[in-house]
């Protein structure tokens, strides 16, 4: 009988989880997005996801943008111990991993064995467990010779780390790390460009100008955890940050758009235009030092 | 009678952790290798979607950088749509001009925020349950 009650209760319970389509009303379209105006869209889009970038992307763009190699700016991996809270723990994940991918693209292995052992413990420390990210890191330091095996494992680590958490419901944890990484990455940004010649041709005040973009997806990815109180502490220093960000203009002019379907690339042409100076970029760094330095002192 | 709430209280609670695991295993076998040889940006966009649900994600495209979108959902859902789009919502692709191509590569010659947009089409059967599965929307850069 008791047995009888459990397969009831555990299909009834199954249907109502899988039925819980709100919206579907049976007049759904079945032509697909062309048939659908914005504001279907709007009623139907049940999942927004916003990504900032990675601190491998993030250190890959410096590179392409010229970036010298300046180690006194980044945050010494001997601090890894003083960080006790798990937010700490999380915001300087993130930290060491745009350490890590920087000086990796400087070819600094003894650096890089080092920021690689901080990581692991603030992997353990968040409980992130082995098979998931400290395993990965133990293979990195078998690699550590190959750039392109550091990559990986950088990129399975990090990936797994986010993995992990947010299958165990701390997305807010994984949030923490991506600010972390991202706020790092526009501190070492601010702090090595080398004003040569003109303004606007400058490729590391071009970057740090279209972070623009990517502060907004990072607000809307903080907001979207109103229930952690730590996190939300950073809100009101990411939008003093986004007030300076307003001064930046960015203007957009959509061009051709190109489809190849042998190589299944598209290629977007369109013209942007950059208007920053120099004040704006001081504004922005002496912003983005203030939140790097609540996270790393 | 008391022992049957308590254990309908906790498959509630305990189903929707259920379904996201399952998604997110699902996502790291199936879904991740197939970025290769673009490196994985390390951002799980993943969620369980019914049929007609849409889901977008908002992310930057830098200039100079080549990108790949992947998206991936279970079988049971059939052929996933994908758009892309700028912040006019003017389509710059739709995989349905393409088979219902799983990936596109792009590249993009000045930096610009742009929207994934994903759908799940609806089942032609008029069953009373709704058909969902995972979805993930993935995206790889080539360092």
């Amino acid at each position: 009988m008791k047995i009888k009650w459990f397969l009831i209760l555990t299909i009834g319970v199954f249907i109502a989880a899988c039925n819980n389509s709100g919206n579907n009303n049976g007049d759904e379209d079945k032509n697909g997005f062309d048939q659908m105006d914005n504001l279907e869209h709007a009623k139907k889009v049940r999942k927004i996801f916003y990504n900032v970038p990675s601190p491998i992307e993030m250190a890959s763009l410096l590179q392409r943008s010229g970036a010298q190699y300046v180690p006194d700016i980044l945050n010494s991996p001997t601090k890894q111990p003083d960080y006790i809270t798990l937010t700490k723990q999380a915001l300087n994940l993130g930290v060491y991993g745009t350490d890590l991918s920087y000086v990796r693209l400087f070819d600094q292995i003894n650096m890089s064995i080092k920021y690689l052992q901080s990581i692991k413990h603030l992997c353990d420390e968040l409980n992130i467990p082995e098979a998931q990210g400290s395993l990965a890191l133990s293979r990195l330091e078998e690699n550590i010779e190959n750039r392109d095996s550091i990559l990986q494992i950088i990129s399975e680590t990090y990936s797994s780390a986010d993995t992990y958490l947010k299958e165990n419901g701390r997305g807010n944890t994984a949030t923490l790390i991506i600010m972390g990484g991202w706020v790092e990455a526009l501190y070492i940004a601010t702090n090595i460009i080398v004003f040569e010649g003109e303004l606007s041709s400058n490729e590391i005040v071009k970057r740090i100008a279209e972070q623009k973009y990517s502060l907004n997806n990072l607000i809307e990815l903080v907001k979207s955890y109103p229930g952690d109180k730590e996190l939300q502490t950073y809100l009101q220093p990411l939008y003093d940050l986004q007030k300076s960000y307003e001064k930046v203009e960015i203007s957009y002019t959509p061009g051709e758009v190109v489809t190849d379907k042998v190589t299944k690339t598209t290629t977007i042409n369109a013209d942007a235009k950059v208007v920053i100076t120099k004040e704006n970029i001081a504004d922005i760094k002496q912003k983005i030092a203030t939140i790097r330095g609540n996270i790393v002192n | 009678m008391k022992a049957k709430i308590i254990y309908i209280a906790l498959l509630m609670v305990v189903l929707p952790f259920m379904l996201n695991a399952q998604c997110k295993g699902f996502t790291k076998k199936e879904c991740i290798p197939d970025l290769k040889p673009y490196v994985y940006n390390g951002q799980l966009n993943s969620a369980v979607l019914n049929e007609g649900d849409v889901a977008e994600l908002l992310l930057t495209f830098y200039s100079g950088q080549d990108y790949r979108i992947l998206i991936c959902g279970q079988p049971i859902l059939g052929n996933l749509e994908f758009r892309l789009l700028d912040t006019d919502r003017n389509v710059i692709f739709y995989n349905k001009d393409h088979d219902f191509v799983k990936f596109w590569d792009f590249k993009s010659n000045s930096t610009q925020q742009l929207i994934v947009q994903v759908r799940v089409p609806v089942g032609e059967s008029r069953s009373e349950i709704v058909q969902s599965g995972c979805v993930s929307i993935l995206v790889g850069f080539k360092e």
